[in-house]
């Protein structure tokens, strides 16, 4: 008996546990097709956004709590929750949040590549029936986010990049302000006469490896056309050790070997690299026109320290003419409940109100045609705008695979500063690079081909 | 009798529930999305071949090496703390702020430490500062700018983060050996040598197994944050090592079967140690019942 009696306890306890176990009985989600499940009136709807920009843009975080608050008022059933991630964060982040098939509702993303795959992946949706075509035909860039005729995502704000330089410095090197390096010789000629005055000439920062991307970026497209060029090198049509694709390992070379850069370059961060300018101890930058605010409100520092200028060219292809230029942007989960209040909170975004509030809060541009442009006085602000309505051109890093940046861009950089690869052998790794990225990833290699199309 | 015979197994079925739940289910999902390709949105089985690539490509194998290499922290470790414990325990003056600075780094989370020597080892940083102002200029290096220095960098602040728990874990054994031995050695003519060979590395050998088995565990599958904080596995892959390995294949490059893979063999290699581990110290607890 008394065995009896321990034996149903342990069984009572086993089954407790299994039962604590058991998930959850959850209601079962709503049927309706993507962008049918307008909420009924009234009913309550809690909306997560995960999102990354205060770092590039920094007053974002202050725009976004306002226009949470903005749209809350306007919308009283509605609650918005905010989280702003980490930029190591912000992709494995939704990775795993993309593997449980749960997170947030809208997700911030870079543009091409790193908001296609989580289309091919299904983690997201497209928006065309959710945005309509006439308030889309308002977003700037919007072609990074289209893929097979669907429009994945849509922009949020502008990033480009400028070579800053600091004229004071330009004019105690016996350089001429008005009249910044224009071609590549013009720009080594430049780092001899700053290394004269003891100021390293360019800085920047290579050991978390993000600005040998941006390096490629800017300086890989100068023999080229089209960014297509590059996507059809991913699918095997090109090789990037043709000349056309391997030039410009040799031109960063050239810029080494010219003592263009700080010699620490691969010892500290991207950051850091990019302070050294507002510090005065270097005089040029390969930046991001979303930092100058930033770098104007640095006590010490002002607009009247730096002026902005187009990368030096040493190629003759179309794209040497262009100023990089991305939409970072917002993307649909698939998961969300609520897509069509999700698309109607990103179009609140696009109002005019926000678009202007954004400017004047971040001194960034808006990615879309209807900011009040005569906001805009200041002058390196002017020029920054005038590239970006006439000359923008893609940013690289969006159309190639990330497994071809990291494993060839940014490693290739930091191993050519560290000297232990010369351009030839930097070709080569990232035809190495690609070939196994076409082994191991046949499906990415067909998205690929359809969105080189 | 046959409940008697069942009720063992009734009472640890609970626990049992628990550890397949929350170890056996994932083990078990990794096993099978590591025999997985996603194909066309949907995972197909490709039996060995996610392993075949990997074992093909010349990162995964560089990490692995240097993983290897890393191992060569374990014996430094092992000596140093052992030589630092018997130094406490002879209670050399000053031993317990010694004790508590040699066990500090241990308890410093592993990001403070990364960064801190991330700083300290930059080509413009901290020490480079002192040996300039010191006159060694030639020793002045890029620490962690150069693809042959980053390791060994690397490896210099794992074996000062880890070192201090050998010390704390000998000295603690050392406090509980009878002082007897020691003695009867002296009045025999043992010299310190002979005294620690003889005595104290027998006496501590059960910790030291235990202690090596652990640093090479740490080695093998615990130094992510080392590597992604101070180097993130640069330059070019100087400092990759398996752990990054896996992170960047599943959250950079989007191929969670093939760092699936690399995970079970990782987890399978660890397994041999803690199992290693496991066994000697059954060996060691039959041993001392033997007398």
């Amino acid at each position: 008996m008394k065995n009896t009696v321990r034996i149903v306890s342990v069984l009572v306890f086993f089954a407790l546990v299994l039962t604590s176990c058991a998930p959850a009985v959850t209601p079962a989600p709503p049927t309706a097709a993507p962008g049918t499940a307008v909420p009924t009136t009234g009913e309550k709807i809690h909306l997560v956004i995960w999102w990354w920009g205060e770092q590039e843009a920094p007053g974002a975080q202050k725009w976004m709590d306002d226009t949470v608050t903005a749209y809350e008022a306007l919308h009283p059933n509605v609650t918005i929750e905010t989280v702003l991630q980490s930029t190591d964060s912000l992709i494995p982040s939704f990775t795993s949040a993309a593997a449980a098939k749960s997170g947030p509702d809208i997700q911030y993303f870079w543009g091409g590549v790193w908001t296609l795959e989580n289309a091919w992946s299904g983690a997201i949706i497209p928006l065309d029936n959710l945005i309509p075509a006439s308030e889309m035909s308002h977003y700037i860039n919007n072609f990074e986010r289209s893929y097979d005729g669907k429009q994945y995502g849509i922009g949020w704000y502008l990033s480009g990049n400028p070579m800053v330089y600091n004229p004071k410095l330009f004019q105690q090197a016996g350089l001429d302000p008005q009249n910044p390096p224009k071609t590549w010789e013009d720009l080594k000629t430049a780092c001899t006469k700053l290394n004269a005055i003891g100021i390293v000439p360019i800085s920047g920062g290579m050991k978390d490896g993000w600005f040998g991307g941006w390096l490629f970026s800017i300086l890989a497209r100068q023999s080229h056309e089209t960014y297509k060029e590059f996507m059809a090198a991913s699918v095997g049509n090109a090789k990037f050790t043709d000349p056309q694709f391997s030039e410009w390992w040799s031109r960063l070379a050239e810029l080494k070997d010219a003592g263009c850069w700080n010699s620490d370059i691969n010892s500290v961060d991207y950051q850091q690299g990019q302070d050294m300018f507002v510090q005065g101890k270097s005089a040029m930058l390969f930046s991001n026109d979303t930092f100058l605010k930033g770098f104007a409100a640095t006590p010490g520092f002002g607009w009247d320290s730096m002026a902005v200028m187009m990368v030096p060219k040493w190629g003759t292809g179309k794209m040497a003419d262009e100023y990089v230029t991305t939409a970072q942007g917002w993307g649909i989960t698939s998961w969300s409940k609520y897509p069509q209040q999700d698309a109607d909170f990103l179009m609140f975004m696009h109002t005019t109100d926000r678009l202007n509030a954004w400017f004047a809060d971040t001194g960034v541009f808006p990615a879309d045609d209807r900011m009040d442009t005569s906001q805009i006085t200041q002058p390196i602000l002017k020029q920054i705008y005038t590239w970006d309505s006439t000359i923008a051109g893609a940013n690289l890093e969006n159309f190639i695979p990330s497994q071809l940046d990291n494993d060839s861009n940014m490693t290739g950089v930091q191993l050519l500063f560290s000297g232990d690869k010369n351009p030839t052998e930097l070709a080569q790794l990232a035809e190495d690079t690609i070939t196994k990225w076409r082994t191991q990833n046949p499906d990415e290699v067909t998205n690929f081909l359809t969105w080189s199309k | 009798m046959r409940a008697n015979k069942i009720e063992p197994f009734l009472f640890i079925a609970p626990a049992l529930a628990v550890l397949l739940l929350v170890f056996g289910y994932p083990i078990y999902r990794l096993v099978v999305l590591s025999l997985q390709t996603t194909t066309q949105g949907k995972q197909a089985f490709v039996g060995l071949s996610n392993y075949q690539i990997i074992f093909q490509d010349d990162v995964f194998t560089l990490a692995v090496r240097h993983n290897a290499t890393l191992l060569i922290c374990v014996p430094i470790m092992v000596i140093a703390a052992l030589f630092l414990a018997v130094l406490l325990f002879e209670r050399i003056r000053g031993w317990q702020f010694y004790r508590t600075t040699l066990f500090l780094p241990y308890l410093l989370p592993i990001t403070v430490v990364g960064l801190v020597f991330s700083y300290i080892f930059q080509l413009s940083g901290v020490l480079n500062d002192i040996l300039n102002g010191l006159g060694l200029k030639f020793l002045a290096l890029d620490w962690l700018g150069s693809t042959k220095l980053a390791l060994p960098t690397l490896m210099f602040v794992i074996i000062w983060k880890e070192m201090g728990f050998g010390v704390v874990l000998f000295l603690a054994r050392l406090m509980s050996v009878e002082e007897e031995l020691y003695d009867a050695a002296k009045i025999d003519g043992a010299n310190w040598w002979q005294l620690q060979w003889n005595i104290t590395i027998p006496q501590l050998s059960t910790v030291i197994e235990f202690f090596t088995v652990i640093s090479i565990v740490t080695m093998l599958s615990w130094v992510f944050n080392y590597v992604y904080v101070m180097t993130g596995g640069g330059p070019g892959h100087a400092t990759m090592v398996t752990e990054l390995y896996i992170y960047l294949m599943a959250f950079q490059y989007n191929h969670m079967s093939l760092a699936a893979a690399v995970s079970v063999l990782l987890l399978l290699v660890t397994g041999i140690f803690i199992f290693l581990e496991l066994y000697l110290r059954d060996r060691s607890s039959v041993m001392e019942a033997l007398g």
